[in-house]
């Protein structure tokens, strides 16, 4: 999570206590445990750790005036010698040599919520050149707790779950119950109630109805996703079409795609109807070109891009900007909103393409290999000049345990997977971006932390 | 039905309108003559598609092989979109309600109702 420290300095040297206003920084993001990197952005602004105690920061002053004095000779102040020196050029050679002796970056590290500093320390951000405008650049890394609200949000979500599943027949219902009760991330949900809370007209209980809605039919479209890929398990447990047969895999999936959409459109407002029908058609459309590539394996990156776009993102996209239209944010909000959403499924799904290749993700390594599953590693791998040859060869036969075995092998081998992380790391941080344009009523730090919550397997 | 609408409809669906989906179409003109006019062809390719994609997945019946399931899923997925942009409120639940009919019928194992019956009704919906 990033964000921008800023200040006024009022005086040439001056030393500016920022560790409040960090605390502050840790406290609204909820970072419980990790870091927080701080750097200047200016050159004659630098950091440290010391102690607040006027005297104390008096003989720091006294110290850089003594090591680099003000006008004494320095060639950066020789405007006569420089090339394009500005109209408002100030002369701080010094300046510049006594940031030298500071630093410009640090790192504070967080512990149960709070800053890990010694009783003494204070964190300052050092004027050299000042009065001044002054900026310093903030990245929170680790782990981030729900907040209480969260917290009732999501058990708002359960709760309308349960209740839905309630009411409905056995044959469907019991099916989709085991799913659900298995667990599951529940992000497409959590970004509609968040971004539901960003309009004025925000109502946790109607956006809890279309989180739930938005869930059944995520869910909908996995059970017949697992007919079609021939999975036996899914969270764990044994998928309905494994379990039940195919027949009444379709049939629950059917039932549930119809009961989401009459839910959705019960909600009463025809531009979140609209949205999320548009999303589960591009999602059935691009499960068509996804099966539809697997007779060339694994494909390119720009296929690849071009169906997880519908099939993954563009429910991604729906979820937030539905949870923005229901909430009356303005038409600006909801578009930005639809661009995080598409960035972050993207990056999602890139994120769960990896977990395939991790042995500790409690999946067994290969899974998607085995049924010919769309996956960027995979193409990397496949492209790859000194491994591509012997990937693209095993995936042109069959697929057995030592195959499928060879091919992680060398797809780990290959340099793929830090490849994928930096892509996927890039597109959160673009996500994150296009929420730094719009008036987003404080759910900023939220909507990115979930954001980096939904990459942080491959972190 | 014009030709821009059904180019942009039937998108990756244009073996099933010579395959059926032509005639299941003009089964419902009839019943939405009670639309504006411009929204009728619209509504009654949104009862054809959702009837033919629900053959097509085998509902009620034997399991359609997977290729054949996804094609059966777009067509209910557009229908439903075509029901969220140009149908009341009262019809796009109706039709939801009809789907829900026959997938709990077809997982508990009874006979399929009439599926066509229950879309045409849906288009009567008012309430």
């Amino acid at each position: 999570m990033s964000h921008r420290l800023d200040f006024v300095t009022t005086h040439a040297t001056e030393f500016v206590d920022i560790t409040d206003r960090i605390r502050d920084e840790v406290r609204r993001a909820g970072l419980r445990n990790g870091r927080v990197h701080m750097q200047s952005l200016h050159t004659t602004l630098g950091l440290a750790i010391n102690e607040n105690e006027p005297l104390l920061l008096h003989d720091f002053e006294s110290l850089l005036d003594r090591l680099a004095p003000a006008g004494a000779g320095y060639e950066h102040d020789d405007f006569a010698r420089r090339f394009e020196v500005p109209l408002d050029e100030p002369a701080n050679g010094h300046a510049h040599c006594r940031q030298l002796l500071l630093s410009a970056f640090a790192t504070l590290m967080v512990e149960e919520g709070d800053l890990v500093l010694g009783r003494w320390q204070s964190m300052f951000a050092v004027e050299l050149d000042g009065p001044r405008q002054r900026q310093v650049a903030l990245q929170l890394d680790g782990e981030f707790a729900r907040s209480d609200e969260q917290v009732s949000l999501e058990a708002l979500v359960e709760l309308e779950l349960a209740r839905q599943l309630m009411v409905d027949p056995e044959p469907v219902a019991s099916p989709m119950r085991r799913l659900v009760e298995a667990g599951g991330k529940r992000l497409r949900p959590k970004l509609v109630q968040l971004t539901a809370g960003i309009g004025p007209g925000s109502d946790p209980l109607r956006a809890a109805e279309l989180a739930a809605a938005v869930e059944l039919l995520h869910n909908a479209t996995l059970i017949h996703d697992d007919y079609v890929d021939e999975s036996t398990h899914r969270r764990g447990r044994p998928t309905v079409a494994a379990a039940e047969g195919p027949e009444r895999a379709i049939a629950v999936g059917d039932y549930y795609f119809a009961k989401a959409t009459r839910l959705i459109a019960q909600i009463g407002n025809g531009g979140v109807t609209s949205a999320l029908a548009e999303a589960l058609e591009a999602v059935c459309a691009s499960q068509i070109d996804d099966v539809a590539m697997r007779g060339s394996y694994p494909g390119d990156r720009d296929s690849y891009m071009r169906v997880i776009r519908g099939k993954t993102a563009s429910l991604f996209a729906a979820a937030c900007e539905s949870g923005a239209l229901l909430s009356g944010a303005a038409p600006d909000v909801v578009d930005a909103l639809g661009r995080f959403g598409v960035l972050l499924g993207t990056a999602f799904q890139m994120a769960d393409d990896m977990v395939d290749f991790s042995p500790s993700s409690g999946k067994p390594v290969g899974l998607d290999i085995r049924q010919r599953v769309l996956s960027l590693p995979l193409i990397y791998a496949a492209e790859d000049r000194v491994v591509g040859p012997e990937v693209r060869r095993l995936l042109a036969g069959a697929l057995g345990d030592a195959e499928v075995g060879r091919v992680a092998e060398l797809v780990t081998a290959s340099g793929a997977l830090p490849r994928v992380r930096q892509e996927a790391k890039g597109l959160i941080d673009a996500a994150v971006r296009e929420l730094d344009a719009v008036e987003l009523d404080g759910l900023r730090p939220a909507l990115a932390g979930l954001a980096l919550s939904a990459v942080d397997r491959i972190s | 039905m014009s030709v821009q609408l059904l180019d942009r409809e039937l998108d990756r669906l244009e073996g099933l309108w010579s395959d059926g989906l032509s005639e299941t179409y003009g089964s419902y003109l009839d019943a939405v003559g009670h639309f504006e006019t411009e929204v009728q062809p619209k509504l009654a390719l949104a009862a054809a598609l959702i009837e033919a994609g629900v053959r097509l997945q085998g509902l009620g019946g034997r399991a359609a092989p997977p290729t054949t399931l996804l094609i059966g899923d777009l067509c209910l997925a557009r229908g439903s979109r075509l029901l969220a942009d140009n149908a009341p409120l009262a019809v796009q639940v109706a039709f939801a309600r009809a789907i829900e009919t026959a997938s709990s019928a077809a997982a508990a194992g009874q006979p399929p109702p009439p599926l066509r019956q229950l879309l045409r009704q849906s288009l009567g919906a008012t309430r």
